[in-house]
C-alpha cells in the first residue's frame, strides 16, 4: 500500500470564551492510496477537526502546537504559509461538507459552481499560481464582474468545452438528468442531488484524497445509501482516496477499508474495517457497538456506556476513557497510553494491551 | 375486534392539509393543498409501542401533531382512552394523559426556566395542587430518569444533550400520561446517549405502564424499540404491521429498500452497496398519481400509475398496501 497522506503528532488547541479546548492530542494517522478511510466518532471528539486540519481551515482561535506534521507527497503542509497552503486546496486535497445547502453559492447556477472549479483546475494544471486564477476565471466568463449581477448568466457564454465537461462531471456522480441540472439553483434540487453537486464538483477538481465531513447526515436513509454506494465506486473510477468522517458506526463498516476511532481529541483505535468490527480491542469501540440496536427489544439488551464524555477543558489525567471504562486499573488513571499495535495493522491505545 | 379496547389510541382515516400558494391576495385561485398525512389509521395498544418510520416529508411529524391536536386535523376521527376526541377537547383533561417529547430539547426547554420549573409546568397547569406536593413529584420524575437531585436548580444551559432529553422526559411522565408520543427523541443524540435513553424509555414504559408512539427515521432503533410498525411513504402508511413479521418479511417494495438501505454494523455483510432504489422522496404538493411510490417502483405497472392500492391485510395483522405484493414474497 502507497501512503498519500500521514499526520504525526498533531495538537489543535481551541480557544473558547470557557476557556482552552484541546480538540486534537497528538493524532497520527495515515490514508494510503485508492482505501477510502472512516473517522468514527462521537460529537466532540475531534473528528471534524482532523479533517480540517488536512485541508488547512482550521477557524480563527485554533491553534497548532509545534511539532505537528502533515505529510502528504514529501510536502509538510503545517509549514506552509497560506498562500502555498491554497494550490494543494481542491486540486490536491477536496472536501465536501455536511450540509449542501450552505456550501453552495444560491445565487449561482449550479452549472457555473462545478465550471469555477474545473476553470481552477485547469489553470493549475497550466502551470498558473493562484494569483494568475482570477484572471483565467474572468476571461472565461467574459466581461462579468460581481457588481452586474444580472450578467451572471452561464447559458450565454459558457464555452461548449466547458459545458461539457460539466456534464461530465455530473455524470460521473449518476446525476439523473445531466444536460438540465447546470441551469438550475441550489433550492430546485433536494438533498441528495445537492450533495451530488457538492461531490461533482470536489471531484472535477481532480483531487487525490476526497473528505468528505459527514457528508450524508443530513439525508434520508435511502437517499444516503445511494451517494454511500456513489463514493465507494469512485475510489477506483477516479482514483482517489476517500477520508469519511462519520458518526455512525454502521455506516463506516459498509463503506471503509479502514476505521479509526477516536474519543475526546484521542485516536483510540486504528484497524481495517473486518477487524475493528470482527475484534474490536478498546472498550469504548466494543461500548460502542454494543449501542447500536440491533434484532428485537425481546431478543437482545442495549448496553449502554455509563457517564458523559469528559471535559475537553480538563480531561482525566490518564486515559481519558477511564471514568467510564468497565477495566480501568490503576495505572489507566495516572498515565496516558501509548498508541500500541498488539495485532499486525490493528492499533489500540489502552493499557490492556500492555504498556 | 376484541382487542379495540385496549387501545389506547386509536387514528381513523386521518388528515392534514396545508393550504399553500395564493399569495397575499385573498381572493387568489391558485390555493393548493400539501396533502402531508393523506388518510393514515393506525393503532397504540396500551402499554405497547407503536413505531412510524418514514424518511423527511413522509408526514410522521404532522400525524402526531394531529394526533395531539397541536395541528387542527383536517378529517379523519382520532379515539384516545376509548373516547372519540375532537378539536373542542378539554385540553386539560387530553394532556394530563398524553405527553410528548420532541426531537430537539433545545427548542423544547424554557432556557430562562429552571429544571425544576420545566418539570413542574404541566403539574401545575394539568393536575393542580400545593407547591410542596409538586415539586415532591419533580424530585421523584427526575430520580425516574436518572438525573440527581441538585439538576433541579439548574438551567438548561449547563446540561448536556442526553441529559436535556431526560429532563423532557421527565416533563412527559411527571403528570402519568397514558400516552407518549416521543418524536425522534434520539435523533439529535450520539450512539451512546441514544442507547441510554432507549433504555431509560423502555424501563419507563413498564414501570409507568405507558404506551408510545414512537417516530423516527432510524429503521434499526425503531425495530428494536417497538413492537408494532408503520411504514409511511408520502403522507400514507404503505405497510402496518406487528414488528417482527413486518421487519422480517418486509412486503411493501419501498418497506423493502426502506430495510436495505439501513446500514448494518457488520462489514461482511455490505447491503448498502447492493441498494438498487433510485429516486427521492415525492413532493406533497403534486404527489405522483395512483400509488405514490410507482416512479421509484421496480415492479411498477400501468395500474400503479392510476389507482391508489388499499391497504390490504396478506396476513394476520400485517397490512399492504402494493397492487402487486406476491411480487415481493
Amino acid at each position: 500500500m502507497v501512503e498519500l497522506l500521514s499526520v504525526k503528532g498533531f495538537t489543535v488547541t481551541y480557544k473558547t470564551q470557557w476557556g482552552n479546548v484541546r480538540a486534537l492530542d497528538e493524532v497520527s494517522l495515515s490514508i494510503e492510496k485508492n482505501t477510502l478511510v472512516c473517522v468514527v466518532g462521537e460529537s466532540g471528539c475531534g473528528k471534524s477537526t482532523v479533517a480540517l486540519s488536512i485541508i488547512g481551515l482550521l477557524p480563527q482561535g485554533a491553534s497548532v502546537a509545534n511539532g505537528g506534521e502533515i505529510n502528504y507527497k514529501g510536502v509538510n503542509l503545517s509549514s506552509l504559509d497560506e498562500n502555498r497552503r491554497r494550490e494543494y486546496r481542491g486540486t490536491e486535497i477536496a472536501m465536501i461538507f455536511q450540509e449542501p445547502l450552505t456550501s453552495l453559492n444560491p445565487v449561482y447556477r449550479v452549472g457555473d459552481q462545478i465550471a469555477e472549479a474545473i476553470l481552477i483546475r485547469v489553470a493549475r494544471e497550466k502551470g498558473k499560481g493562484a494569483e494568475l486564477q482570477t484572471e483565467v476565471m474572468k476571461n472565461a466568463y467574459d466581461s462579468r464582474s460581481i457588481r452586474r449581477p444580472s450578467r451572471l448568466r452561464i447559458r450565454s457564454t459558457m464555452p461548449p468545452e466547458l459545458k461539457a465537461e460539466v456534464v461530465q462531471a455530473l455524470k460521473l456522480v449518476r446525476m439523473p438528468d445531466p444536460e438540465q441540472v447546470p441551469e438550475r439553483y441550489p433550492f430546485e434540487l433536494s438533498g441528495g442531488m445537492r450533495q451530488r453537486i457538492m461531490i461533482a464538483m470536489a471531484l472535477a477538481e481532480k483531487p487525490a484524497l476526497l473528505i468528505a465531513d459527514e457528508p450524508t447526515t443530513a439525508l434520508d436513509v435511502t437517499t444516503q445509501a445511494q451517494v454511500l454506494k456513489l463514493m465507494r465506486g469512485l475510489i477506483s473510477e477516479v482514483d482517489a482516496s476517500i477520508l469519511l468522517i462519520t458518526h455512525d458506526l454502521a455506516v463506516a463498516s459498509q463503506v471503509a477499508d479502514r476505521v479509526i476511532v477516536m474519543y475526546a481529541g484521542d485516536i483510540v483505535e486504528d484497524a481495517s474495517a473486518l477487524d475493528l468490527f470482527g475484534e474490536p480491542l478498546h472498550p469504548y469501540t466494543q461500548g460502542l457497538l454494543a449501542c447500536i440496536p440491533s434484532g428485537f427489544k425481546d431478543e437482545s439488551q442495549l448496553k449502554p456506556i455509563p457517564g458523559r464524555l469528559p471535559d475537553n477543558r480538563n480531561p482525566p489525567q490518564g486515559c481519558k476513557f477511564v471514568t467510564r471504562c468497565p477495566f480501568a486499573m490503576e495505572i489507566c488513571h495516572k498515565k496516558r497510553p501509548k498508541l500500541l499495535e498488539p495485532r499486525p495493522n490493528h492499533r489500540v491505545e489502552c493499557f490492556l494491551y500492555g504498556e | 375486534m376484541a382487542s379495540e379496547e385496549q387501545d389506547v389510541l386509536r387514528v381513523e382515516d386521518l388528515r392534514k392539509y396545508f393550504v399553500i400558494g395564493g399569495g397575499l391576495n385573498p381572493f387568489s385561485k391558485k390555493e393548493k393543498f400539501l396533502r402531508a398525512v393523506d388518510g393514515v389509521s393506525i393503532r397504540v395498544p396500551a402499554r405497547k409501542t407503536t413505531a412510524i418510520v418514514g424518511e423527511s416529508g413522509s408526514g410522521k411529524t404532522t400525524l402526531a401533531r394531529a394526533v395531539t391536536l397541536l395541528d387542527a386535523p383536517t378529517g379523519g376521527r382520532i379515539f384516545f382512552l376509548g373516547k372519540e376526541i375532537r378539536k373542542t377537547a378539554k385540553p386539560k383533561e387530553l394532556y394530563r394523559n398524553m405527553q410528548m417529547v420532541f426531537q430537539d430539547p433545545d427548542s423544547s426547554l424554557d432556557p430562562r426556566s429552571k429544571v425544576k420549573d420545566s418539570i413542574a409546568e404541566p403539574l401545575h397547569g394539568l393536575v393542580g395542587g400545593d407547591r410542596k406536593g409538586i415539586y415532591k413529584n419533580v424530585l421523584k420524575s427526575l430520580e425516574e430518569v436518572g438525573l440527581p437531585e441538585e439538576y433541579a436548580d439548574r438551567y438548561p444551559t449547563s446540561l448536556s444533550g442526553g441529559e436535556k432529553q431526560r429532563v423532557a422526559i421527565a416533563r412527559a411522565i411527571a403528570t402519568y400520561p397514558k400516552l407518549v408520543i416521543l418524536d425522534e427523541p434520539t435523533s439529535a443524540l450520539d450512539a451512546s446517549v441514544q442507547a441510554q435513553i432507549l433504555k431509560l424509555l423502555l424501563d419507563l414504559q413498564t414501570q409507568y405502564s405507558l404506551s408510545y408512539m414512537f417516530i423516527t427515521h432510524n429503521i434499526a432503533v425503531a425495530t428494536y424499540f417497538s413492537d408494532t410498525i408503520a411504514v409511511m411513504y408520502a403522507g400514507n402508511v404503505v405497510e402496518y404491521g406487528q414488528t417482527r413479521s413486518v421487519m422480517t418479511k418486509p412486503r411493501h417494495p419501498y418497506t423493502v429498500a426502506l430495510v436495505s438501505s439501513a446500514p448494518l454494523p457488520n462489514p461482511k455483510v455490505r447491503n448498502l452497496l447492493n441498494v438498487e432504489i433510485v429516486g427521492e422522496v415525492p413532493s406533497a404538493i403534486d404527489p405522483p398519481s395512483g400509488c405514490k411510490f410507482h416512479p421509484r417502483c421496480p415492479y411498477a405497472e400501468k395500474i400503479c400509475s392510476e389507482t391508489s392500492p388499499p391497504l390490504e391485510e396478506i396476513a394476520p395483522g400485517h397490512f399492504v398496501a402494493c397492487h402487486f405484493v406476491e411480487k415481493t414474497a
